[in-house]
């Protein structure tokens, strides 16, 4: 008999995590999503469950080739259509990938009607903003059937990312099979089973600068997060936010599609998650304010100022 | 005695116009003069000095309503100045694009002139619905093909910026067949009407507000510049046309007057069939027939396209700049609608010229109104979709 | 009920296309109003007194019974709504400089956030359906606050995908989500190494790109916060 994810779920702090109905660990059933996912493969197999159920008929996210003979690993936005072309998609990539731009496309020539999108937490905001506000999207809203968002702390330009793996790491970009950030640690794992770690602070010399004015850390305003922070290796927090993103895991759950685990019961634990979403809320707060000072404007008030 | 009426703004239709009538003792119009008092955005000076694809972009916004054939003829017109060849599968989704805007033009105007002929508040309810049904199809043909359902920018010089998918393809074929029987529904109520109108009014539907003009028109669905004689065409300022001795009124007519061998012709869905089905129906209220006679046509002609479309195949041909002169037609909702281009070797617009497809038919509603009675001038006006 | 006029001025009523595509939904959006003036929908000549007058399209300065018009909406109107590009940025008519042969004095062209007191203001080339739709609904439930960010709009009068570089990347703002690329009417943004870079040639100044943008306005937690349920516990026993 399959769990009622009421019964596993806790509620965290909404100060930290944002509004939320619960929150678990999880990882996918699916050896072949494990395989290739970042950790416990959610996302990839929300997707690849509602494709295949016909609930979501595109998926919105990024890929990147590892093996492109100019920029490895440099991802592009896509539009997936196909339920064998998801796990395409896993893995994160740790550099700027414009999400959102593909949505015009999925809802014009790829004739999208049920979308599921996936994306950083400020992506995740770009797309509630068009949902309620669809200045230049016509039919949008009515097409959007899911939104996930990935706990982010920042993210690296793509030339930053490269400095990070090539000089500090001393391993080619065309190497690397995964990255991975975790345990106060930046992570590369090369094509050849080597595993090179640097401390997690020499990377911030390279994080995006405009990361640093976000105060976002666990997509608040999603169906569904995800993200590998507070759960053990290989397995996933899960923050279910919306009626709609239960109903979806629940769904998941009962078709014995996902493993869950009260997160209680694992180490490192909610408490993390807590404790670094107010790291970022703190730091970037400050930030703010320091710009301020410059007399420039908070983010999502530059109209008001021009 | 002739009195002057004066009807401004003309109503439920695009644009602004003003219709200055002189009427005789029994109300009948002696002389009829339809100005455009729309302001006047300047497109052709506007793109002078400009890069085609600026241009391009820009008179889609000519019409909001029919954007789809101006971004069409503008790409032909520089296509031809610059020697491009669009990939077939481009020139089919171009077309494609154009005719989910006609679909959508052609019933929008239906229900803009649904007050001319239907009272019943219930029924006119119930055509609304219907004729919004439809409009979506439409429109969603052009959202998925075009890019955008108002000002497509997916219709580029050199073809279409992207192919559909194949699911895209079936959706949009589903979709049509529902907007077939939808059609064909409406198509029934509209004659319906009209002939019940007729009946009440005591109109007769052959005579009334027939003209004895010429038609013009160049492909029952695209667009052909070989079917025109650009020799035999002249474009008139309004003095030069109205003449001196109505100064006043040609003051007030904002834009230029095209007249084919001279005088004024009509262009538009009546036309086509006359000039391809040679049909010969001079009553001005066979314009409304003919109209949604081609809205049928041009669902027909859409899932003709979509059959024979090869959706992996490309859509756009790459080009440089080169110096050269170039004509587009294509036929919009409302009739030929001509952009005529000269660029220079860097594919810098050095003169740009349209006429519109309405701007033809400025002159002919004139004559269709004369002899009628000043009360169905702008019933008669509406025929035409200006 | 609401006296609503629909003023359209120098445009192509691609705005009132785009209400129009709002399909099954449009007679529910019209009834909840009194349509008091629409010369492209319906019979009336002139401009009554109003509660909201909706101007689409530019202003000619040139044209002489459009400036009279625009005068008299100031008169007549309480409210007075610009929508679209044309109403609210001046959209690609910022390139419009006369001499065309049919009315070469026909040369310059504002919008109406220009020349009047404008409360609200909804750019973009055109709003979708669904912007005009909830802008509506908010107007007429007279939704103050919501309102806002379309009554800051109003007093931003130029607008141009240049506004990107100014106002969010070179405040290190942009992170790169390509929203601003998503919602160019015109496709003048492609999106390299993680910002948007701009084809001026195929840009109409229209605002869409920089008003979607959420670094540039957001429009606060609130409204999604409601709109999706989001840490909405749904009942037992349901």
């Amino acid at each position: 008999m399959a769990e009622d994810l009421r019964d596993v779920m806790v509620k965290g702090d909404e100060e930290a995590l944002g509004p939320h109905i619960g929150v678990f660990t999880a990882r996918s059933t699916d050896g072949r999503i494990l395989k290739v996912s970042q950790d416990g493969g959610i996302v990839s197999a929300v997707a690849i469950y509602g494709l295949e159920e016909g609930i979501f008929d595109g998926f919105v996210a990024s890929v990147a080739d590892p093996d492109d003979p100019e920029e490895p690993w440099k991802p592009r936005p896509v539009v997936i259509t196909d339920p064998d072309e998801v796990l395409e998609a896993a893995g994160t990539k740790y550099t700027y990938c414009p999400n959102v731009s593909a949505l015009k496309e999925a809802i014009t020539t790829k004739a999208c009607e049920s979308i599921m999108f996936v994306g950083t937490p400020c992506q995740v905001r770009a797309v509630r903003k068009l949902q309620i506000v669809p200045l230049g999207m016509r039919h949008f809203p009515e097409k959007v059937k899911l939104v996930m968002g990935i706990i982010c702390m920042e993210n690296f330009p793509y030339e930053g990312l490269r400095s990070i793996v090539e000089e500090l790491c001393g391993v080619w970009m065309r190497e690397v099979a995964k990255f991975d950030i975790g345990k106060g640690k930046f992570w590369v794992f090369t094509k050849d089973g080597d595993v090179v770690s640097i401390p997690i602070d020499e990377t911030h010399p390279f994080e995006g600068e405009p990361c640093h004015v976000c105060t976002d850390y666990c997509a608040e305003l999603s169906d569904i997060t995800a993200g590998s922070v507070g759960s053990p290796d290989g397995w996933s927090t899960v923050i279910v936010r919306t009626p709609k993103g239960l109903e979806i895991l629940q769904d998941m759950v009962d078709k014995g599609l996902l493993e869950v685990k009260s997160i209680e019961e694992v180490k490192p634990g909610l408490g993390l998650v807590e404790k670094l979403a107010q790291v970022k809320k703190n730091k970037n707060a400050k930030e703010i304010e320091e710009r301020e000072e410059l007399n420039l404007p908070r983010p999502g008030e530059v109209f008001t100022k021009v | 005695m002739a009195e002057t009426v004066e009807l401004s703004p003309t109503t439920r239709h695009e644009g602004h116009g003003k219709l200055v009538l002189l009427v005789d003792d029994e109300g009948y119009v002696e002389r009829a003069f339809y100005l455009n008092t729309s302001a006047i955005r300047g497109f052709e000076a506007m793109a002078k000095g400009r890069p085609a694809e600026f241009v391009q972009v820009a008179v889609m916004r000519i019409c909001g309503i029919c954007q789809a054939t101006h971004g069409t003829a503008s790409a032909e017109a520089f296509e031809r100045a610059m020697g491009i060849e669009p990939p077939k599968a481009g020139r089919q989704l171009r077309e494609l694009c154009a005719l989910g805007n006609r679909i959508q033009s052609h019933v929008l105007h239906q229900l803009l002139v649904l007050d001319d002929f239907v009272e019943d508040e219930k029924e006119k309810v119930e055509a609304i619905k219907r004729i919004q049904q439809i409009r979506k199809i439409g429109q969603y043909v052009v959202d998925v093909v075009g890019g955008e359902g108002i000002h497509p920018p997916n219709i580029r010089i050199g073809g279409m910026a992207s192919n559909i998918t194949e699911t895209a393809r079936r959706k949009l074929y589903r979709r049509l067949r529902e907007a077939r029987d939808l059609m064909e529904e409406q198509h029934e109520f509209m004659m319906d009407a009209i002939e019940s109108y007729c009946e009440e009014e005591g109109i007769d539907m052959e005579t009334f507000g027939k003209h004895d003009q010429p038609f013009l028109a160049t492909h029952p669905t695209y667009g052909d510049p070989e079917k025109i004689d650009f020799d035999r065409v002249v474009e008139l300022r309004p003095i030069e046309y109205y003449g001196k001795e109505n100064l006043e009124i040609a003051l007030e007519h904002n834009g230029q007057i095209p007249l084919y061998d001279g005088v004024p012709v009509e262009v538009g869905p009546r036309a086509r069939y006359a000039v391809f089905d040679a049909v010969d129906a001079r009553g001005v209220l066979y314009i409304h027939v003919y109209r949604s006679m081609e809205t049928l046509a041009a669902i027909d002609r859409a899932m003709n396209i979509l059959d024979e479309l090869n959706t992996s195949a490309p859509t756009l041909a790459e080009w440089e700049p080169k110096a050269g002169f170039g004509i587009g037609v294509h036929e919009a909702p409302r009739g030929t609608n001509v952009h005529m281009a000269e660029v220079d070797e860097k594919g810098i617009v050095k003169n740009y010229r349209i006429i519109a497809a309405s701007t033809w038919n400025f002159p002919t509603v004139e004559k269709a109104i004369e002899g009628e009675k000043a009360d169905y001038a702008e019933v008669i006006m509406r025929c035409y979709d200006i | 009920m609401v006296k609503l006029a629909y003023v359209q001025l120098a445009g192509c009523c691609g705005c009132l296309v785009s209400l129009a595509d709002t399909y099954e939904r449009l007679l529910e959006i019209l009834d909840a109003v009194d349509l008091v003036y629409c010369q492209t929908l319906m019979d009336e000549r002139e401009v009554p007194s109003c509660d909201v007058c909706i101007v689409e399209g530019a202003v000619c300065l040139n044209h002489e019974h459009m400036v009279e018009e625009v005068k008299e909406i100031e008169r007549k109107a309480d409210t007075i709504v610009a929508l679209g590009a044309c109403a609210a940025t001046g959209n690609f008519m910022r390139h419009s400089r006369g001499n065309q042969r049919g009315r070469p004095t026909h040369e310059a062209f504002v919008p109406v956030t220009e020349v009047l007191d404008v409360d609200y203001a909804v750019p973009g080339c055109p709003p979708s359906p669904e912007t005009i739709e909830t802008f509506l609904v908010l107007l007429l439930e007279g939704k103050e606050e919501l309102l806002k960010p379309f009554a800051e709009l109003a007093k931003k009068t130029s607008y141009c995908g240049c506004d990107l570089m100014e106002e969010i990347i070179n405040k290190s703002m942009c992170m790169g989500c390509g929203t601003c690329a998503a919602n160019c009417p015109a496709r003048a943004i492609e999106m390299i190494d993680g910002r948007p870079v701009l084809n001026k040639d195929r840009c109409i100044k229209c605002g869409a790109c920089i008003v979607s943008c959420p670094r540039f306005l957001w429009i606060g937690d609130e409204p999604i916060i409601k709109a999706f349920d989001v840490g909405k516990v749904e009942e037992g026993g349901e």
